[in-house]
């Protein structure tokens, strides 16, 4: 069971997130010439291709949820690579010396005005590459911009306040080893048993903060469904938080840094793969940006929770028992980054339609699914409640028109935001996690 | 030497200059730039093969986004596929690549260059209302936009001032009858080629690529695109 105290305390918490966040002094030249500097270094081959190939159709406009769910054509996903695209004009293009003729270079208030373009307003959820006729990655151009913004100090405070608690005390909102390890009581008082801090384990189970503060039953799905294959596992309290807040925020150090504690951690202990919990932007992050210090590849595989259940299902090593309620309509929200940027999409509907449940797919689905507008740190962005509401919409209606009782998720950014949109709306779709579905119907005799 | 002598002649030459050695200044540019590293083991193997199977697969439009881009959608096939008619399968636009390149090909009947020029035409007018009123493309558009719709638009516009008669009839004679008329026919192709490099136009050298990239970074995490 969810504590809807604990809920409306996290989101009371956002709203304290900006007098947390400690900007760095800097003028506005500097800021300039920082996010300037940043903008260079990023613009290699691919990003320089996908800049000179759009062609201003507009089509990606009709992928957007936020220029969908407002029709304001400022967010226009074309849009938001314009400044990388002047830069990229007047100083390293091919016709440089002429474009400086025509183009105009950007200024600060240019960065300010990208602030709530590129992090208010743009989740990263690629959807938008799914219909550019040229191809373009715009989200890959977003996310340079979020680290171009970061540098100049103009990254938004919700995001920097949690960024530098992450780098600084090794916390996200105040949760450390010693939170983690009364989460871990709680589940044991439940009878469930939790390695922590083992020498040696096969698996690595990373958990986060929002498991570890808000969704127990998710972190005790895991924990349970890891004790019935008879998996050697543990949690490190050294590297337990799966959200990078360098990654969202834009800051590609810290990124790096929270990167570098799982991995230290799955290293110390000889770790065959590494589970990350149900929290979208984690599984990128690691699984797909992982890299060991000196650049190789990381010597462990890397599972998103419900992409590791539905794989143990596919193998036949996990059976589940008939649901008590085997009419029960149920739908599935692939999180963008998962699904989308990640791949993950055959294994959690395995795992659903191992249920027995009345398994119903949105339209569109899977890799062109609808972003729910909270992911890649929007939903921590407290002047964007408005707009994420708008883009919310659309997904609730997607989620409406399959008939469904209740919408499963695997990512928990995912699942705050349905629960804020549905508290707002009044919506009675029930929200539930994939890994808590699979759980209640292990044959272990806890359900 | 009059007007059609020099278009022909010099500008001709000067314009094909300025469209290959730009075309290919741009590429190098681009490709001179430093490629991202590796990335992590694939989920499946994607290589270039795949990679060009979705890019070209992309031609086909995808279901399930918004349906007012249908029209939106349906338009550039128009004048992509008329424009290709007609530059290629008109008989003296065949002749004319001959006297350049010695290369020649069938042409087809002058009754489907009419109709695909006529489908263009429209086309291209369409495109451009919809970047006159379409919010979004208000919003986004550029004097590339502007330039590259205007000089897009003018071969058509010129050449019609030189199908008076059929292309049986006009490849007979050993000389133009209209030298005027196909000059600046001529010349505003020029004006194109001459733009070529510097704009938008370039997509028709970077599609490909940009496609491909992009299948490439979805393909390899085991993506659709």
């Amino acid at each position: 069971m969810i504590n809807m105290d604990v809920f409306h305390g996290f989101l009371q918490a956002i709203h304290q997130l900006p007098q947390m966040a400690r900007p760095e002094p800097m003028d506005d030249a500097q800021r300039l010439e920082r996010a300037k500097a940043v903008m260079r270094a990023k613009t290699d081959r691919g990003l320089a291709l996908d800049l000179e190939a759009c062609v201003n159709c507009g089509y990606c406009s009709e992928a957007c949820h936020f220029f969908q769910g407002t029709q304001d054509p400022k967010y226009s996903p074309s849009r938001k690579l314009d400044l990388l695209r002047r830069l990229h004009a007047r100083e390293r293009s091919a016709f440089a010396p002429l474009k400086r003729l025509f183009v105009a270079d950007i200024t600060v208030d240019d960065l300010r005005e990208w602030q709530e373009l590129v992090y208010d307003s743009c989740t990263e959820c690629g959807r938008c590459s799914m219909v550019c006729p040229m191809g373009v990655n715009t989200a890959h151009g977003v996310n340079v911009m979020r680290e171009a913004l970061f540098e100049a100090g103009l990254a938004p405070l919700e995001l920097l306040a949690v960024a530098q608690e992450q780098a600084g005390r090794g916390t996200v909102f105040g949760v450390g080893p010693a939170e983690l390890m009364q989460c871990v009581q709680s589940l044991r008082s439940r009878g469930i048993a939790v390695p922590l801090d083992e020498p040696q384990a096969d698996v690595m189970l990373v958990t986060t903060v929002i498991d570890v503060l808000l969704y127990h039953d998710a972190f005790a799905a895991m924990a349970r469904i890891l004790n019935h294959l008879g998996v050697r596992w543990t949690l490190r309290s050294a590297g337990f938080e799966a959200a990078n807040f360098g990654l969202l925020s834009g800051s590609e150090s810290l990124q790096k840094a929270a990167t570098r504690r799982l991995v230290d951690e799955a290293l110390a202990i000889g770790a065959r793969v590494v589970i990350l919990p149900e929290c979208g932007h984690a599984y990128p992050a690691l699984r797909w940006e992982g890299r060991l210090s000196d650049g190789s590849p990381l010597p462990f595989e890397v599972f998103a929770a419900s992409e590791f259940v539905g794989r143990e299902i596919q193998a036949g090593r996990l059976a589940l028992q008939p649901p008590a309620d085997p009419g029960r309509k149920i739908t599935y929200h692939d999180a963008c980054k998962l699904a989308r940027h990640g791949g993950v999409m055959d294994e959690p509907r395995a795992a659903l339609r191992a249920l027995g449940m009345d398994l119903r797919e949105t339209t569109p689905t899977a890799e062109q699914n609808w972003c729910c507008g909270g992911g890649a740190g929007a939903f921590l962005i407290n002047r964007a409640e408005g707009l994420r509401h708008k883009a919310w919409t659309i997904k609730r209606e997607q989620v409406d028109a399959t008939g469904a009782e209740t919408v499963a998720v695997s990512c928990g950014s995912c699942r705050l935001n349905f629960m804020a949109g549905a508290e707002a709306d009044a919506w009675p779709t029930s929200i539930e996690s994939v890994v808590e579905l699979v759980a209640r119907q292990l044959p272990d005799g806890q359900a | 030497m009059d007007f059609l002598d020099w278009v022909r002649g010099p500008l001709l030459a000067l314009s094909l200059i300025v469209f290959v050695g730009g075309v290919s200044w741009r590429l190098w540019a681009l490709w001179r730039l430093p490629a991202a590293g590796a990335g992590a083991p694939e989920r499946q193997h994607f290589g270039r093969g795949a990679a060009l199977q979705a890019a070209l697969t992309r031609m086909v439009p995808k279901g399930g986004f918004h349906p007012s881009a249908t029209l939106v959608t349906i338009n550039p096939y128009v004048f992509h596929i008329g424009i290709a008619v007609v530059f290629l399968g008109y008989a003296p636009h065949i002749a004319f690549i001959r006297r350049l390149t010695g290369l020649h090909w069938p042409a087809l009947p002058d009754g489907v260059m009419y109709v695909a020029a006529g489908a263009s035409i429209v086309s291209l007018l369409l495109a451009l209302l919809f970047r006159l009123t379409d919010p979004v493309l208000r919003r986004i558009s550029r004097a590339d936009d502007t330039i590259t719709w205007t000089l897009t638009f003018l071969p058509f516009l010129t050449g019609m001032a030189v199908i008076g008669e059929s292309s049986e009839l006009i490849l007979a004679r050993d000389h133009p009858v209209y030298r005027g008329p196909l000059a600046v026919h001529l010349l505003s192709l020029e004006l194109l080629l001459v733009w070529f490099p510097f704009g938008k136009l370039m997509h028709a050298f970077l599609v490909l690529p940009a496609r491909m990239q992009l299948a490439g970074f979805f393909g390899r995490r085991g993506v659709r695109s």
